[in-house]
């Protein structure tokens, strides 16, 4: 028996780090143009879509230069006017150029960019130039300048595509981490937001930054987010989803524990709460930790709408999450086991309906779940022209047909589809995954024991919910550990001049959100009404 | 993942599937009892009479479509010495498990309840897990127990609804009958200061009719279930019918009164004007003096004037207060019949003893013995009556006093 128990520990092995770095080793820029355009070349493998454009300058032309960018990645535009222009056609400066204060004089007086800074490394040069910055090479110097030329094409801004709302902004990040970082500065306009870059992938070195509020954020969760991000040691982060996955705290789970959104106001509004989000630069999602439970049911409408409102609808979606995971195992506990649960005149039709049915309600259902899992995956990724067809097929396939050909009962088809559009209700789509799988769960446990299963069901969610965390902290709070003055943004939504408190347990000594009185009241001077009853008056 | 996570997952794994679906009962594995008959037959054997829901002929709507053609009740029968006995025994001829937890009537019939008493017949109910203890109690007056579970039904499709929203509706708006379950049906029994009572059900017209589809058919049944009076008990045993006042003054007596007409005489007028009452309240109270216990009967009623068939006019406070005076005799005059009968029947049906225990409990450890058969005939009973008059519905003075002015 103990055997089974051993573990089998791997040997963590540290050498591909090391010949990794080994492998990146410094080497230095030469003095030479020529040598140093032909190791570019060779690095690059005679890629067709680096420019190489040499030129002289110098009173004599004796001075030979060269400025080298990635097609597609800089705007050719601006070089062409501020860089190349100005170096060949500047007579007065070609005057006085000596060949040792070339960089000096091209910094100073030629080049009209904003960022420009010398680099002496060869490798740092190739991933400037690959990120989509400018190189100047000078003959005789061996230093080179990198001119911030980044651009290219962008899709603009739109609206967004998966969080949508009702009331508020309709811009959605886009894919260039810069803009996103831009989009949330424009919302939070404060020296306060710190932004901290790095380059992640062995390969793709992705852009990655992270942002958050200096004074509302707490270190330890900062310094955390930082060491994992550090830590990463991929080839290629392609999506936040790559990192999501890097960073979780805990991995045998299928809630989410990081939150991602596709609007700005969603970013401001949790770096507000003391939250730091993570840009990735190629997708429009970003991610914000620490993420909790209660998090992914709230919407950004609910902080637009009114607090009576906001807390109606939210009490309605996590109605909605329970019966996303229960309707059918409920279905299958009170047909199966619970008969006598169920009223007489309901029991009736029920039994009736399933009278011609030649499966067991637990097969029914996982049927049923299949089927419209199998639909829902079909048309996710259908294009738009044949995704009608989809829903026609669907619609009448499973309803319609499989009940008329008494293969499924058509309560079987309301359990399920009142599951389905639930599952849709749930704001994130993180957790609505999730709840669809658990559901399957949920089933067989009622199937296999009643309603009696499906509470153990709900009590193993329970502990395992509360077993998880997200960057330290408990993922259920402030439900579990219960903080009563954070309690009020979970299933109410406590009106904002209520909100007194920023979520203890992420934000850092700065917790007061609002100044004292903030609720509205009518006017106590009494002047003013009877002032603006007879300005009514005298207009009538 | 390592051995002992993987060690787990087969554990409970196989634990999930390996035990199946512990006492699982599929719907289309059950037949669903909807009502259960006790008679006796002449071998002195319980027959049980078993109503079954044929549910695909219930529902109609898209499938099953049969709602029409077929019948919405199958009737088994089984005999047995006891009523466990008769009601696996049936197992022999129906094809699916007998389930009970869905049956809300049970009828038992007269003779067995004259002749045995019904005090037997409980424990078996009670005590099954499936049963409801709210089951309804009816007995089945003048017929076989059977045959009020055989008949079919029109509006209502299942013959046990058929009866019990029947007897509700009737104990809501004329309160002759009263809606008795298992659970207070043993109370009763159990309780020595009062005795048990059930409302009756007669089958009107051919019980044989009953049992074909062609009943149901015609606009005019050929057979139904009728509530039809009380039955009073002593000792549990079926010793008296009440009808009309007499079973209304009980139910007037019990505070069970929702709703009921109350006629009077105006003016050499007979049963003149209709008085709706709309609520009432009952309070009984007991005083014993030198041993001899004394009832008062406090009963409060309001109500509408819903049918004159005189010239009265209503717009006058002093026409309406004599209609009160009116009101609160005829209800006094029904009660005082209940009371007089329930005492020469010896059967304390109203539960005046229980007050006399609430009230003096030291005195009903004396009178305690003797109650139904001594103490209980002799009780001085005063009735005392409250009846308001609220509103004389959308008329005031009815134009029957206009044509008579007029004239």
């Amino acid at each position: 028996m103990r055997s089974i128990f051993k573990r089998n520990k791997k040997k963590s092995s540290s050498k591909d780090r090391q010949e990794d770095s080994q492998g990146q080793s410094k080497q230095p820029i030469n003095a030479s143009l020529s040598a140093n355009l032909d190791v570019i070349k060779q690095k690059t493998g005679n890629s067709s879509d680096i420019v190489f454009r040499t030129l002289k300058m110098g009173r004599h032309s004796e001075i030979k230069a060269a400025v080298v960018y990635v097609k597609g990645m800089v705007d050719s535009q601006a070089i062409h006017d501020f860089l190349i222009e100005s170096m060949m056609n500047n007579r007065d400066l070609h005057e006085k150029l000596i060949r040792e204060k070339t960089m000096a004089v091209i910094t100073e007086e030629v080049v009209a960019f904003g960022g420009i800074k010398p680099v002496s490394g060869l490798d740092e040069l190739l991933s400037s130039l690959m990120s989509g910055e400018t190189a100047i090479l000078v003959d005789g110097i061996s230093e080179a300048l990198i001119a911030s030329t980044r651009a290219g094409d962008k899709r603009s801004i739109q609206e967004p595509t998966t969080q949508l709302a009702i009331r508020g902004s309709k811009e959605s990040f886009i894919e260039s981490s810069e803009t996103n970082i831009a989009m949330v500065r424009r919302i939070i306009n404060n020296p306060n937001l710190w932004v901290e870059s790095m380059k992640l992938g062995k390969v793709t070195k992705t852009d990655v930054s992270i942002m958050y509020v200096n004074g509302i954020a707490k270190d330890e969760i900062i310094k955390e987010v930082r060491q994992r991000l550090k830590k990463i040691n991929l080839d290629g982060i392609l999506e936040s989803g790559y990192i999501e996955q890097l960073i979780e705290d805990q991995t045998m789970t299928t809630f989410p524990t990081l939150y991602h959104t596709e609007r700005p106001d969603v970013v401001a509004g949790n770096l507000l709460e003391g939250r730091v989000a993570i840009f990735v630069n190629g997708t429009p999602f970003v991610l914000l930790a620490p993420a909790v439970f209660i998090q992914f049911f709230q919407s950004v409408d609910d902080y637009y709408a009114r607090f009576d409102i906001a807390t109606a609808i939210r009490f309605l979606r996590i109605f909605t999450f329970f019966i996303s995971i229960l309707g059918p195992a409920v279905y299958i506990a009170a047909t199966t086991f619970h008969q006598e649960m169920i009223p007489t005149g309901l029991l009736i039709i029920v039994a009736a309906q399933r009278e011609s049915v030649p499966f067991p309600a637990f097969v029914e259902a996982v049927i049923m779940e299949i089927i419209f899992e199998i639909l829902r995956e079909a048309g996710v990724r259908m294009p738009k022209a044949i995704g009608s067809t989809i829903s026609i097929v669907g619609a009448l396939v499973i309803g319609q047909a499989a009940v008329q050909a008494g293969i499924v009962s058509p309560a079987m088809v309301i359990i399920v589809s009142i599951t389905a559009i639930a599952n849709f209700a749930t704001p994130s789509v993180a957790i609505a995954i999730s709840a669809r799988l658990i559901r399957f769960l949920f089933m067989v446990s009622a199937a296999t024991f009643g309603f009696y299963g499906i509470i153990l069901a709900l009590i193993v969610l329970t502990v395992h919910l509360c077993s998880l965390r997200s960057f330290g902290i408990p993922y259920m709070s402030p439900l579990a550990p219960f903080i009563p003055t954070n309690a009020g943004d979970t299933i109410v939504r406590k009106p904002w001049w209520m909100f007194k408190e920023r979520p203890r347990l992420m934000a850092a000594g700065n917790n007061v959100r609002s100044g004292e009185n903030q609720q509205p009241q009518p006017p106590e001077d009494r002047e003013i009404k009877m002032n603006a009853g007879k300005g009514e008056r005298n207009e009538s | 993942m390592n051995r002992k996570w993987m060690f787990l997952l087969i554990i409970l794994i196989s634990a999930v599937f390996l035990s199946g679906c512990w006492s699982k009962k599929e719907l289309t594995d059950l037949a669903f009892i909807s009502a259960v008959g006790i008679d006796k037959n002449e071998d002195g054997k319980y027959v049980k009479t078993i109503q079954i829901i044929n549910p695909g002929n219930v529902a109609g709507g898209l499938q099953g479509g049969g709602g029409g053609q077929a019948p919405s009740v199958s009737v088994f029968t089984a005999t047995g010495d006891n009523i466990l006995e008769a009601h696996f025994r049936a197992s022999t001829k129906i094809s699916r498990r007998l389930y009970q937890a869905h049956a809300n009537l049970v009828v038992i019939g007269e003779q067995l309840v004259k002749e045995e008493g019904i005090t037997d017949i409980f424990d078996a109910f009670e005590r099954d897990p499936e049963f409801r203890p709210t089951t309804t109690v009816v007995i089945a007056h003048d017929t076989k127990a059977e045959d009020i579970i055989k008949t079919l039904t029109a509006i209502d499709k299942i013959p046990a609804d058929k009866v019990i929203n029947t007897l509700r509706t009737t104990e809501q708006a004329w309160g002759e009958n009263i809606n008795i379950n298992i659970q207070e049906a043993i109370n009763t029994l159990e309780s020595p200061g009062k005795e048990l009572i059930l409302t009756g059900f007669r089958l009107k017209g051919d019980a044989e009719q009953g049992k074909k589809m062609e009943n149901i058919q015609s606009s005019t049944l050929d057979a139904y279930p009728e509530a039809d009076g009380i039955a009073i008990f002593k000792e549990g045993k079926l010793i008296d019918w009440f009808h009309e006042e007499e079973s209304r003054g009980t139910v007037w007596i019990l505070d069970k009164m929702k709703e009921t007409d109350v006629n009077i005489n105006w003016e050499n007028e007979k049963e003149a004007i209709g008085y709706h009452v709309i609520r009432q309240k009952t309070t009984v109270s007991a005083d014993v003096k030198k041993g001899r216990p004394k009832m008062t009967i406090d009963i409060r009623a309001e109500g509408d004037i819903r049918e004159v068939t005189v010239p009265v006019n209503l717009n006058d406070p002093h026409v309406l207060l004599s209609i009160e005076k009116a009101v609160e005799k005829e209800i006094k005059k029904e009660i005082e019949k209940a009371v007089q009968r329930a005492q020469e029947n010896k059967s304390d049906i109203f539960g005046f003893g229980e007050a006399v225990h609430r009230s003096d409990p030291k005195a009903w450890k004396k009178l305690k013995k003797g109650w139904s058969d001594v103490s209980f005939p002799e009780v001085q009973v005063e009735v005392k009556v409250n009846a308001f008059i609220r509103r004389t519905g959308l008329r005031n003075k009815s134009y029957l006093y206009d044509m008579e002015k007029n004239r």
